[in-house]
């Protein structure tokens, strides 16, 4: 079904979520994660309770909220939103990410980036 | 994203992290399956893909719970820490808010916890610590018996000396040692003499407990033999009250009981042997006992039994096997007292713990102690509940501001913990107060009515502050706990809008409740205080066939060894009548006659009757002979029923005569007249003519139902008298000051008197109805005042919060006097519920209390039917102040107030 997938880079995930949540949008779990996948075309995820993990290990840092509440489809769901301590860090990752891949970029050779 | 409507509010309801994050996993699981099977997947197999791809359930739902425990607790920390600080900070302005509410409290917690402090202290030391100054206390043991004795099953300590020598040889009992019960001696002699507190014990005793001098040495089993030189080892606090702690009494002499003895050591500090009570003096067995007794029949004799034996043993099976063992020697060397019939050949020999209190031997005090600790817990579970009720109170009152708080972003967590901290802090208030009840009541308690226990300290020792510490939070829980979690869980649209005023509803049901256990509890404590006042009164006038409250007891001590140890009968009585003239001319002395039986003794001589072989005697029930002089019986209080009292006719040179009591006329001549029937005394062959009947006394012991007894004149038996009684017509206490110093001087033969009166001596038989029917009163009615405190507070509470419909009702036509007789009525139904539970605790009670009255029934009607009219009616006085509140309520004044 997929590609042999990136094992991500450490802090790749939570700078994928708030992204993700950065939109400004209230998201459960799985939508993220749906979200995600499509925008990756599958790439980046391993496994998908490493998303949960993830996102509790944001929100015990403070940069995501979370809170209870139905669903569209009427199923009980947690819902997540990014901070505004999250878009500080969201900002700051964003700028030190694309130094990073500009970096690479000029030492690495072109076929690297699939 | 979609719109959606919140679960939870506030955060409050929230499960624990563990639910949470099951609920997270399976929102994933289901629309993981559902998106799977809308790519055809089956239903099966789309579920276990999902969980596949989520990637190990287990492993990765640990990983996520782990994340949120750390946050929740670090959340969860961060609310208590800053409920504690803002705790805190409430209680201090509370106290300066509302000093008086602050006071209640604090006052009720720490009477409450005071006595608990006190009581802990007490029963720590009669029940729960080892004596002072004993090594490895868990092995060593005292000897007990069990067998007749005085013609009553019992358990007994006492031993001959003999018995310890067999002990000795039992190769279980790793060491054994002997003492005495603490006696009186003189100590010095003529004007400057006093009394010390002795225990004669042998050297292996102190060897036994693993005891040693603080300064000096202890005597040694060489020391402790006839012919050697005399020691003594002083108690500590004697040492230091005698002789102000000078080291420099090592090889002073003392002249104890007329003998010298040389100070060879001093004991350390609370050193009192196994028993409790203080000792002054430590004298070796051996050697004291024979300077004074010239015989060595308390050597030899297996019938002289004046010793108690501890051993030290290794473990539980070597003390049960020694015992046995122990059994077989002590019942064996008393074959012929056996056959005699004079021995119960089913004598057991057991040993029993170090302290006396816990074993089968336990006081009465102890006991009683024990209760009194129980009953102090009740006080305490008194004072926190109405502490409880005035929080539920105030916590109605605040409604509103909590409202507020809440409706601000406050989590209800941390409002219950700011209100539970607060409880905490009064209490530990409280608790402080309480040190210094469990201080200043500890010493009452101790010096008025346990004086017979040497106490160490002030009675404020670590134990005591743990216990203090812990039931001060205990308490603070107990009575701030409930009341927070309710006044956080109020309903915050309606307090909001309602604020303080409260609807009629209030928080009642629970207050109520609460009142009503005051008072069960009230009642169940009144009920002991009176069962023990009643015990108290009738042990205090128990017939003992004297009169307690008027005599006077004296001893004479002499100088030269041939009165005091051979007695020479003739010369001790002539200073004994001597005694008797000199006496009678103090002021308030009715009468004085000497006995050669002293106080509290028996004695038992041969006695046969023409035609019959032997006398149906039992050793606990007589006959008993007293030797007296005339004026005996008017003296002591002895009304002679049929025929004369002994004459000073009744010389040695007239015929022989004897009065009888009433169980020995009844027991020898069931269907004859008493009066001149013939008594061969002693082996005499002639006759002692009966010549009157006296009426049946007490050998002195309060439980004693009258043994068979006879009565000889002194001058006919010619024995040495040993005690004199004299009787007073004013506070025995106040003769006995004025009795003392005549005996003590009016012959330069005398050495000294011993003078008490009979109620002194008494006192510490009644030791434990006293102690009972003081603190069961004191705490009875600590409680009864809390608890009547309480249905004030509970009623007045309730009148303010109905004011708006009282105000109403009043408007609408309800008259004054109908409205006092409902408050009335309502105060009286908890008062009544209360009193009926309480009773029915009582009832079920009953058979323990039992054992610990005197001649009183646990249902005791009496005190049932005052009790209950007491509560009754103090918590109708209690129900007036608010129903009359209530009855004035002015209804234009009530309505306006909003």
């Amino acid at each position: 079904m997929r590609d042999t997938p990136l094992s991500p880079i450490p802090g790749t995930l939570e700078l994928l979520i708030l992204r993700t949540l950065g939109a400004g949008s209230e998201m459960h779990g799985f939508a993220i994660l749906e979200w995600i996948h499509q925008s990756t075309d599958d790439a980046l995820i391993v496994e998908d309770g490493a998303l949960y993990h993830a996102l509790h290990r944001m929100e015990r840092r403070r940069w995501v909220d979370s809170d209870w509440g139905i669903s569209e489809k009427g199923r009980r769901a947690r819902y997540y939103r990014i901070s505004p301590e999250g878009r500080r860090v969201l900002a700051a990752e964003e700028e030190r990410w694309s130094r990073y891949v500009e970096a690479v970029g000029k030492i690495a050779p072109r076929e690297a980036g699939t | 994203m979609a719109p959606r409507r919140r679960l939870f509010r506030l955060g409050f309801g929230r499960p624990g992290p563990g639910r949470q994050v099951d609920w997270e996993i399976e929102h994933y699981l289901v629309e993981q399956t559902e998106r799977l099977m809308a790519e055809g997947w089956t239903a099966e197999e789309a579920r276990r893909e999902a969980e596949r791809r989520f990637g190990g359930l287990a492993r990765q739902r640990r990983r996520i719970v782990t994340v949120d425990w750390t946050e929740h607790a670090m959340r969860t920390g961060a609310a208590w820490w800053g409920g504690i600080r803002s705790g805190v900070a409430q209680a201090i302005r509370r106290i300066r808010r509302s000093p008086g509410f602050v006071a209640g409290i604090v006052l009720t917690l720490g009477l409450g916890i005071g006595v608990n402090g006190t009581m802990f202290g007490i029963v720590d030391r009669l029940l729960l610590r080892p004596p002072e100054g004993v090594a490895h206390p868990e092995q060593v043991r005292r000897i007990l018996w069990r067998g007749m004795w005085l013609g009553r099953q019992g358990t007994i300590p006492a031993l001959t000396y003999s018995d310890v020598v067999d002990l000795r040889t039992v190769p279980q009992f790793l060491s054994v040692g002997a003492f005495t019960s603490t006696r009186r001696l003189t100590l010095g002699s003529g004007e400057g003499a006093t009394e010390v507190r002795a225990v004669l014990a042998t050297a292996d005793f102190f060897t036994t407990l693993g005891a040693h001098a603080q300064l000096g040495r202890v005597y040694t089993t060489k020391e402790d033999a006839i012919g050697d030189a005399s020691t003594v080892v002083l108690g500590n606090e004697f040492w230091r009250r005698r002789f102000g702690g000078d080291p420099d009494v090592l090889g002073r002499t003392l002249e104890i009981a007329g003998n010298a003895y040389t100070v060879i050591g001093i004991m350390p500090r609370g050193f009192t042997g196994v028993d409790l009570t203080p000792v002054d003096v430590w004298l070796p067995a051996v050697v004291a006992r024979h300077a004074m007794d010239s015989s060595d029949r308390f050597l030899t004799s297996r019938g002289y039994y004046w010793l108690q034996a501890v051993v030290r043993v290794s473990d539980e099976a070597s003390a049960v096997a020694g015992s046995a063992a122990a059994t077989a020697l002590i019942v064996n060397a008393r074959t012929d007292q056996v056959r005699r019939g004079q021995y119960d050949a089913n004598t057991r020999v057991f040993t029993a713990p170090l302290l006396a209190a816990r074993g089968p031997r336990a006081s009465a005090t102890s006991k009683v102690a024990l209760w009194l600790a129980g009953v102090a817990l009740a006080v305490l579970l008194i004072a926190c509940a109405n502490v409880a009720n005035l929080f539920l109170a105030q916590g109605a009152r605040r409604r509103r501001e909590v409202a507020v708080r809440l409706s601000l972003g406050v989590t209800r967590s941390r409002l219950v913990a700011e209100l539970s901290i607060e409880a905490v802090l009064l209490a530990g208030l409280g608790g402080v107060v309480a040190l210094a009840v469990a201080r200043w009541g500890g010493s009452l308690i101790r010096t008025l009515l346990i004086p017979d226990v040497l106490w160490q300290g002030s009675g404020l020792d670590g134990r005591v502050l743990a216990v203090t510490a812990a039931l001060s939070v205990g308490a603070g829980l107990l009575a701030g706990l409930g009341p927070a979690v309710r006044s956080a869980r109020g309903n915050l649209n309606r307090d909001l809008l309602e604020g303080g005023r409260g609807s009629s509803a209030g928080g009642s049901p629970v207050r109520r409740g609460l009142t009503v256990m005051q008072a069960a509890l009230s009642v169940v404590l009144l009920v002991g205080a009176g069962l023990f006042v009643r015990s108290l009164h009738r042990a205090a006038n128990a017939d003992l066939g004297l009169d307690t409250n008027r005599l006077v007891l004296a001893s004479l001590e002499f100088n030269d060894p041939a009165l005091s140890v051979t007695r020479d009968a003739a010369e001790v009585n002539r200073l004994y009548a001597e005694a008797i003239e000199r006496v009678r001319s103090v002021p308030g002395v009715t009468g004085a006659a000497a006995t050669d039986v002293p106080f509290q003794s028996e004695m038992i001589a041969h006695l046969t009757l023409p035609g019959v072989d032997s006398l149906p005697v039992s050793p606990g029930t007589g006959p008993f002979y007293y030797s007296v002089t005339p004026g005996y019986f008017r003296t002591i209080g002895l009304r002679v029923l049929r025929g004369r009292a002994i004459l000073d006719s009744d010389g040695a040179s007239v015929p022989k005569v004897a009065l009888v009591n009433e169980n020995m006329a009844r027991t020898l001549w069931p269907t004859k007249q008493a009066l001149g029937q013939c008594l061969y005394f002693d082996h005499q062959t002639e006759c002692t003519t009966v010549v009157g009947v006296v009426e049946n006394a007490s050998t002195g012991d309060l439980d004693d139902t009258g043994a068979l007894a006879y009565y000889l004149p002194l001058s006919q038996t010619g024995y040495a008298a040993e005690g004199l009684y004299v009787r007073t017509d004013r506070d025995p206490q106040v003769v006995a000051a004025a009795v003392a110093p005549v005996l003590r001087s009016f012959s330069p033969a005398v050495r000294y008197a011993q003078v008490q009166s009979l109620g002194e001596i008494l006192a510490p038989q009644l030791r434990s109805w006293t102690l009972g029917a003081s603190l069961f009163t004191a705490f009875g009615g600590l409680a009864l005042l809390v608890a009547v405190v309480g249905l004030y507070s509970l009623l007045a509470f309730e009148v303010a919060q109905r004011r708006r419909d009282i105000g109403i009702r009043s408007a609408l036509g309800a008259s004054g006097g109908r409205l006092l007789r409902e408050t009335l009525s309502r105060g009286a139904a908890l008062a009544a519920l209360g009193t009926l539970i309480g009773l029915a605790i009582c009832l079920l009670a009953a058979p323990y209390v039992q054992q610990l009255l005197f001649h009183t029934d646990a249902r005791d009607p009496l005190v049932l039917v005052v009790v209950v009219g007491v509560l009754l009616a103090v918590s109708g006085l209690a129900s007036v102040p608010p129903a009359l509140r209530s009855a004035r309520t002015d209804p234009i004044e009530a309505l306006r107030v909003e």
